[in-house]
């Protein structure tokens, strides 16, 4: 660790916190760099690090995946996604495929990106056939989205989309009874895009204190130490502990574009529900690049677990920050990033995933069960 | 995903650049930055070909050391 980081964890050491505290993070970056650097085990013991909704895959709504399979597989498109969305898993019935990946084993022709830019590079190599972009992801993600529209893309380049915004969860946590955090670290390249303005309710309206924090052992502790120090002097306000990037008003020309394309709608989140504005959907300007608007809706509200997470899997807790990864019974067990079960150990920036890769081996749930009368 | 990166700009060509960090180039949009003045080695902060910033090169670096931490945790 660099000196920076040690001075910092020294001043959080001297405020000495004479109370249990959780401060929670909603960015898988964030919860990566805390894993990575071993956070937790250096902060004093009554400071809890608690990964809250950062991972735009593990809510996407199991219904949109389910879309994008049957839409691959039935229709005569090429359907391309981010990596992380081919090994999602649906609950389709025995015998159909589970995931892109398997409708790709199927024969369907889906191919992984890294960018809208090779969405439009395939878009443009056959003019004639038709291309999907299945996009799922965060307002940082989503914001490229709209900017590809807005540039202008081919006429073949459909989009389906899954975008989400970030705050609307935290305020879903903060307008509910338990919304279990004292604290929060706001995601830093998200509030590049949006202002770090938009995190502003956390402070105004339910008086939690809220630093937003880059992504190295400095700036995150920097941040904590922020939130720590305003809990104590019991004189909240939001910080910005990331200034070098995230500027006031955010990055305006992105929002114009985001605005100039999309919508804010209700919407949907896996295992969780209907979040009011949260999620983002074209504008009418741009019909002509609407997926669901090209193609008829392979929905099939028969389905079982229809919209639910895989038998078993806690991902929604874990994404909500109601438990830690290793409190998921499967954890570890069933579940590894070789044979993931939810989308909490499929992403990159799902927590199960960022723990067990950091090297959390060991089962919570395991350890409570042997204490307790199973009954 | 929602982790961004920082390169450097080698060459520009309208909205469309190539940028390059740590040895490895890629074609980047500018579209989200066109308010900024931007020259081949200004720095830039990068999100799934999209830039979403400039940054300054001493941010470029710190972010850079932070990369290279994990990827060897990881490894
Ligand atoms: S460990 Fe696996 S099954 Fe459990 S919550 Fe995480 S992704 Fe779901």
């Amino acid at each position: 660790m660099t000196m920076g980081a040690a001075d910092r964890l020294q001043a959080i050491n001297a405020l000495d916190f004479d109370r249990p505290v959780r401060i929670m993070n909603v960015c898988g970056g964030h919860e990566r760099s805390i894993s990575a650097a071993g956070l937790r085990a250096v902060l004093p013991g009554n400071v809890e690090l608690v990964p809250g909704p950062g991972c735009p895959v593990c809510i996407c709504p199991e219904e949109d995946v389910y879309e994008a399979i049957q839409l691959a597989l039935h229709e005569d498109i090429t359907l391309v996604a981010f990596g992380d969305m081919l090994r999602v898993p649906v609950n389709a019935p025995k015998r159909e495929p589970r995931s892109l990946e398997q409708a790709k084993a199927a024969g369907a022709d889906i191919r992984p990106i890294a960018s809208p830019i090779d969405a439009v590079r395939i878009a443009e190599e056959d003019p004639s056939r038709p291309v999907v972009f299945f996009a799922a992801g965060f307002e940082t993600t989503t914001a490229p989205v709209a900017s590809m529209l807005a540039e202008g893309a081919p006429d073949n380049l459909l989009v389906l989309l899954s975008g989400r915004l970030t705050w609307p969860a935290v305020a879903l946590l903060l307008d509910s009874d338990t919304p279990g955090f004292d604290a929060l670290i706001a995601p830093g390249h998200v509030s590049t895009v949006m202002g770090p303005e938009e995190w502003e309710f956390v402070v105004d309206k339910h008086d939690i204190p809220a630093a937003v924090a880059g992504f190295t052992s400095v700036s995150l502790l920097a941040a904590m130490y922020s939130v720590l120090r305003q809990l104590k002097e019991e004189r909240h306000f939001l910080d910005n502990c990331y200034p070098e990037v995230v500027r006031a008003g955010g990055n305006v020309e992105a929002r114009r574009q985001l605005e100039q394309v999309m919508d804010v709608v209700d919407a949907n989140w896996r295992g969780i529900g209907v979040i009011p504005r949260s999620g983002f959907a074209l504008r009418e300007a741009y019909a002509a690049h609407d997926a669901r608007q090209r193609f008829r809706s392979y929905a099939d509200e028969s389905r079982k677990r229809v919209g639910e997470m895989p038998p078993g899997c806690d991902c929604a807790k874990v994404v909500l920050g109601k438990i830690y990864p290793n409190q998921c019974r499967l954890y570890g067990a069933a579940c590894t990033p070789r044979k993931p079960i939810g989308p909490c150990m499929v992403s990159d920036e799902g927590a199960c995933r960022i723990w067990w890769s950091a090297g959390y081996r060991d089962n919570e749930w395991e350890g409570d069960k042997k204490g307790r009368a199973v009954g | 995903m929602c982790l961004a990166v920082p390169m450097r700009i080698t060459k520009i060509d309208g909205f469309q650049c190539t940028c390059e960090a740590r040895g490895i180039e890629r074609e980047v949009s500018l579209f989200m930055l066109q308010d900024e003045t931007l020259a081949p080695g200004d720095h830039i902060l990068v999100h799934v070909g999209y830039a979403i910033q400039k940054v300054s090169e001493q941010d470029a670096a710190d972010s850079w050391a932070l990369f290279d931490e994990m990827l060897a945790t990881e490894a």
